[in-house]
């Protein structure tokens, strides 16, 4: 049995619109494994980006119990937070959300240098196969290239888990393939914890287990036995 | 904070500067060119005040001792003079001095006050007096018209007022013209290095994401703001000094008889008011606006 990584509880999420109070999170009991790839899929609206802000230590929930290991992350103060941050998590976003001033290694160099343990950048370069576009900015790379340097940013800190928004939301199919091709191999190479939120159903076809959020309650949660690979995934 | 940080954001400022290219060229143009106009000012309204100055200081009493006045009563009257609080200069013109001068001002004519030397002078001894503050003297021209072995006293009133009251004019609006374009660019320059930062608001959003502190984060931009308001400085500051001294060399063989401020109090002055100016509106403007954008 994969040791425990995150457990939160009941988790709310509610933000005041006026005079309105909307609840973008309901209650959501949420577990996360070490060395698990987990997608959670769900329409737009259903809370999904709340929960990986939140998991993140991006936001804070309104109400619930939120645990990474012995730390409590509901009480956590902000420099907490930021140091958790910092850590713990890697973040990869939809549009890649790169320094425009910086160049491909320098990206990855940002997060590493304020990270404990980093990993060796010219490595991460290679192993997403940019060690040739090193010193390109990102205006100069393709989306998919730039995702790869997103995910090598994300990795370089030497997280414990990859939150990963959409990650193939503006990626042609190959380029998508070959960017949850890097987030499995990361998964099982590295020991990762990986979590890919999407509303693409193909992809968690290749995730170890799939949670379906809806209207911030998650409605099911499928474990899957045999997940595909990343090549044999296509929409 | 360790030296080795220092240099890091410092180096990451530099980096920024020279990669936001245009950003950075528009923000220091903005900061030199508002400077440039509040310097020009500041410098021609030292040259107004001197000059004013110089007006005012050239304004003085006239007293005309009494032809009649004992010797005693001539006494008296030199140590009252003297002894005034409000007085700055007494300087005694006997006849023979003022006769002398008069030949000078006659120049070719002077023949005109030949023969009149010795008993025949017919001008009188008189003191010359120059007031600490000079808008004082008609008051104090009223006290020593009272003084023993005076015969009477002429400070130019009439002329003098209008002149006092149009150097303070001068000087009042010379104060509020420059508050006026103090405070335009103060916000002018705080708003454009508060856009240099605005531009780059996701850049603040992604590295909170990287997990960086606020501080982290803050400093390349404090950094950046400095350096752009400290360029945004220098700029004018030598524009200045080299037009002022251009302006000064050509006042010296034109117009000899006004004296100016010399460059070096210039450029010192404009070091003074225009250096910290830009350092430290280029500083709040920047923290300023990355803080808001720090707020997620």
């Amino acid at each position: 049995m994969a040791k425990l990584l995150i457990e939160a509880r009941n988790i709310k999420k509610r933000y005041q619109m006026g005079e309105v109070i909307v609840y973008a999170l309901r209650g959501v009991d949420f577990t996360l494994y070490e060395k698990e790839l987990v997608v959670v899929l769900g329409p737009s609206g259903s809370g999904k980006s709340t929960l990986l802000n939140i998991i993140g230590g991006m936001d804070r929930a309104s109400e619930g119990e939120f645990y990474f290991g012995d730390f409590h992350l509901h009480e956590a103060s902000e420099r907490q937070l930021t140091y958790y941050r910092r850590n713990e998590v890697g973040f990869i976003f939809q549009f890649y959300n790169l320094m425009p001033n910086l160049t491909a290694y320098e990206n990855i160099d940002l997060s590493a240098q304020i990270a404990e343990n980093p990993l060796d950048i010219d490595g991460l370069l290679e192993q997403v196969g940019l060690s040739e576009r090193r010193d390109h900015f990102p205006s100069q790379l393709s989306g998919g290239e730039q995702q790869r340097v997103a995910i090598a940013r994300g990795l370089a800190k030497n997280p414990r888990m990859l939150l990963c928004d959409e990650p193939t939301g503006s990626l042609d199919l190959a380029s998508g393939i070959q960017v949850l091709k890097l987030l499995r191999d990361f998964c099982d190479d590295y020991q990762k914890t990986v979590v890919i939120i999407t509303h693409n159903t193909e992809i968690s076809k290749m995730a170890d287990r799939v949670v379906y959020l809806k209207d911030g309650l998650v409605d099911k949660v499928e474990i899957n036995d045999s997940p595909l690979s990343a090549e044999q995934v296509s929409w | 904070m360790h030296i080795r940080s220092l240099f890091y954001f410092i180096g990451e400022a530099l980096k920024s500067i020279a990669r936001n290219g245009w950003m950075s060229v528009a923000s220091i143009a903005v900061v030199a060119i508002t400077l440039l106009i509040l310097g020009s000012f500041m410098v021609l309204n030292y040259n107004v005040t001197l000059i004013t100055e110089d007006v005012k200081e050239q304004v003085q009493i006239v007293l005309y001792v009494d032809e009649e006045a004992s010797g005693e009563d001539r006494l008296k009257l030199q140590q009252k003079l003297v002894g005034h609080p409000q007085m700055e200069e007494v300087r005694f013109v006997s006849r023979d001095e003022a006769l002398e001068r008069l030949k000078r001002q006659l120049g070719d004519r002077s023949y005109l006050v030949e023969g009149y030397e010795g008993e025949d002078n017919p001008l009188r001894d008189s003191y010359e007096l120059r007031t600490k503050i000079p808008e004082d003297i008609a008051i104090v021209a009223g006290e020593i018209k009272e003084y023993p072995g005076v015969d009477y006293v002429d400070y130019g009133s009439g002329v003098v007022e209008p002149l006092f009251q149009f150097t303070g004019v001068v000087r009042w609006m010379g104060l509020i013209f420059m508050a006026g374009l103090a405070v335009t660019a103060v916000f002018l320059i705080a708003h454009t290095i508060r856009l240099t930062v605005y531009i780059r608001r996701k850049e603040i959003m992604i590295m909170k994401y990287v997990g960086a502190t606020d501080w982290f984060i803050r400093w390349p931009f404090v950094f950046e703001g400095l350096i752009l308001g400290f360029i945004g400085a220098v700029i004018p500051i030598i524009i200045i000094y080299y037009g002022y001294n251009t302006a000064v060399a050509w006042a010296q063989t034109n117009i000899y008889f006004v004296s100016l401020v010399s460059p070096e109090d210039i450029i010192e002055e404009m070091v003074k008011v225009l250096l910290p100016l830009g350092v430290i509106l280029g500083v709040l403007g920047s923290s300023i606006s990355v803080r808001r954008f720090l707020k997620v």
